[in-house]
């Protein structure tokens, strides 16, 4: 017999020494039997139908807005920035520049300067040449307010920028001009 | 300031009939001259004469014609009275060819031709056509509609409207052109610089940007058609906000963020020798070559 066979031999040995059943310190059984008739005792609970309902069209229009969104980011790709509250409710006033910042008292200044000498000039015009004058200069407004809103919701971007600056000027340089040209053009009618 | 007594020459022809005067005065052959009519028109012709000559068919509320020298100044003046100001004049003078000329009205349409000097035209409401030659122009209107027609020889133009449209051709040289609403027309010329302006009206560019020439447009809501002609030689910067780009040269504009609808295009053609310059807010751009 070599090394390996005599250590088999003595694992059998020490096997057959251990105990074939083990006796518990307590007789488990009467909590055993207890749970099971516990179980059996319980009543089957069962949703009120008008539950069951709600609960199902919980789930429906869950589960469907779950799908919709899904669709949505495989399809759209990265959605739209939403502009914060302040940006939604921002209503630009003459010399906003976006909802941060504005061009100051000196600009509102020189503006409302222009405007006071507009208002003289126009009663000069005739009204047809009033009427073009009036529109053109909404125009430059409505385009100011539009700009503004863009700029409001992307306050870093420099086209925005760059236009709103322009269009300000635009509306200054046309108010100046009207006032320049009719006061030159009626001085000469004057004499 | 040294000051000249003015020398004033009255009439020197008989009047036609009650409602039509002919004045004429001698004048230098490269002095200025000044024009005002409120409403009618005002027709100014060159001629080979050192001379100012005036035909007028005046309106019913006019007080007086002047027609007046101060040295190398001549003043054509039609004096209406200010309750009469609708009162229409059709005036009709004649300059020495190398004249300057300042005129001016509220609702007179002006038209020019053959005048070699310089030229300033102001209307309110009137409309305004002249040739250029080879003197700079500057020309402003309100609401009234501009047509400039050059003859190939390099000048300084500038326009400017609030509505009325701006209609340029064979012009060379640099031009600067704007107006609010109006749209802008430039064709069949050779510039070094153009810059255009709108802020409702469309731009269209159909001509040709010299070497080392610069080119800006800018408009909010207009579109902008630019076909440019000849050799091409320039770098292309090109950004819109919420426009379409449509590039007859090949790049492609690219989006410039991925939370905006905003569009750039940023390319070269040819050397590159000239800068090309172009913003628009919402208004749709298409570059092309004229062919």
């Amino acid at each position: 017999m070599n090394e390996f066979e005599r250590d088999d031999a003595e694992l059998m040995r020490m096997a057959r020494g251990l105990a074939t059943d083990v006796q518990p310190q307590r007789d488990l059984w009467p909590s055993i039997a207890e749970g099971i008739d516990d179980t059996d005792a319980r009543p089957v609970v069962r949703w009120p139908r008008l539950m069951a309902q709600a609960a199902a069209v919980l789930l429906l229009v869950g589960g469907s807005s779950m799908i919709t969104w899904l669709t949505m980011q495989d399809a759209a790709g990265p959605t739209e920035q939403v502009a914060a509250t302040d940006t939604l409710t921002f209503r630009p006033v003459s010399g906003s520049f976006g909802s941060d910042y504005s061009l100051g008292p000196d600009f509102t200044d020189a503006r409302n300067s222009l405007v006071a000498k507009l208002d003289e000039e126009m009663e000069r015009l005739p009204p047809a040449t009033r009427a073009e004058v009036e529109k053109n200069i909404a125009t430059i407004r409505a385009a100011i307010a539009e700009i503004n809103i863009a700029l409001a919701k992307e306050p870093e971007n420099v086209l925005l920028q760059q236009l709103l600056l322009r269009t300000y000027n635009e509306e200054l340089s046309v108010m100046r001009k009207v006032d320049l040209l009719t006061t030159s053009v009626m001085r000469r009618e004057d004499i | 300031m040294k000051r000249f007594l003015p020398l004033i020459l009255i009439a020197t022809s008989a009047c036609a009939a009650a409602d039509d005067e002919e004045r004429s005065v001698d004048a230098s052959p490269d002095g200025l001259v000044s024009i005002s009519n409120t409403a009618g028109s005002i027709d100014v012709r060159g001629w080979s004469r050192n001379q100012v000559d005036v035909r007028a068919d005046l309106g019913s509320g006019v007080d007086e014609l002047v027609v007046e020298r101060d040295g190398d100044k001549v003043l054509v003046q039609v004096k209406t009275r200010r309750s009469m100001r609708s009162s229409s004049t059709d005036l009709h003078v004649r300059v020495p060819e190398n004249s300057s000329i300042d005129v001016s009205g509220i609702s007179a349409d002006i038209s020019v031709d053959g005048v070699l000097g310089a030229q300033r035209l102001q209307s309110i409401s009137g409309d305004i056509e002249t040739t250029a030659h080879e003197a700079d122009v500057d020309i402003e209107t309100v609401s009234g509609d501009v047509n400039l027609e050059g003859d190939r020889r390099p000048i300084h133009v500038t326009l400017s409207t609030v509505s009325g449209d701006i209609d340029v051709d064979n012009v060379f040289g640099d031009i600067k052109s704007g107006s609010v609403s109006g749209d802008l027309y430039i064709v069949d010329g050779e510039f070094n610089r153009v810059t255009m302006n709108t802020t409702s009206g469309d731009i269209v560019f159909r001509a040709a940007l010299l070497s080392n020439g610069r080119f800006d447009v800018e408009t909010i809501n207009g579109d902008v058609d630019i076909k440019l002609a000849g050799e091409i030689s320039a770098s292309f910067d090109i950004e819109t906000f919420n426009g379409e780009i449509r590039n007859c040269f090949g790049p492609e504009p690219v989006r410039t963020s991925r939370y905006a609808p905003g569009r750039e295009l940023s390319f070269t053609e040819g050397g590159g020798s000239s800068r090309v310059i172009i913003r628009t807010l919402n208004g749709d751009l298409r570059l092309c070559r004229d062919d």
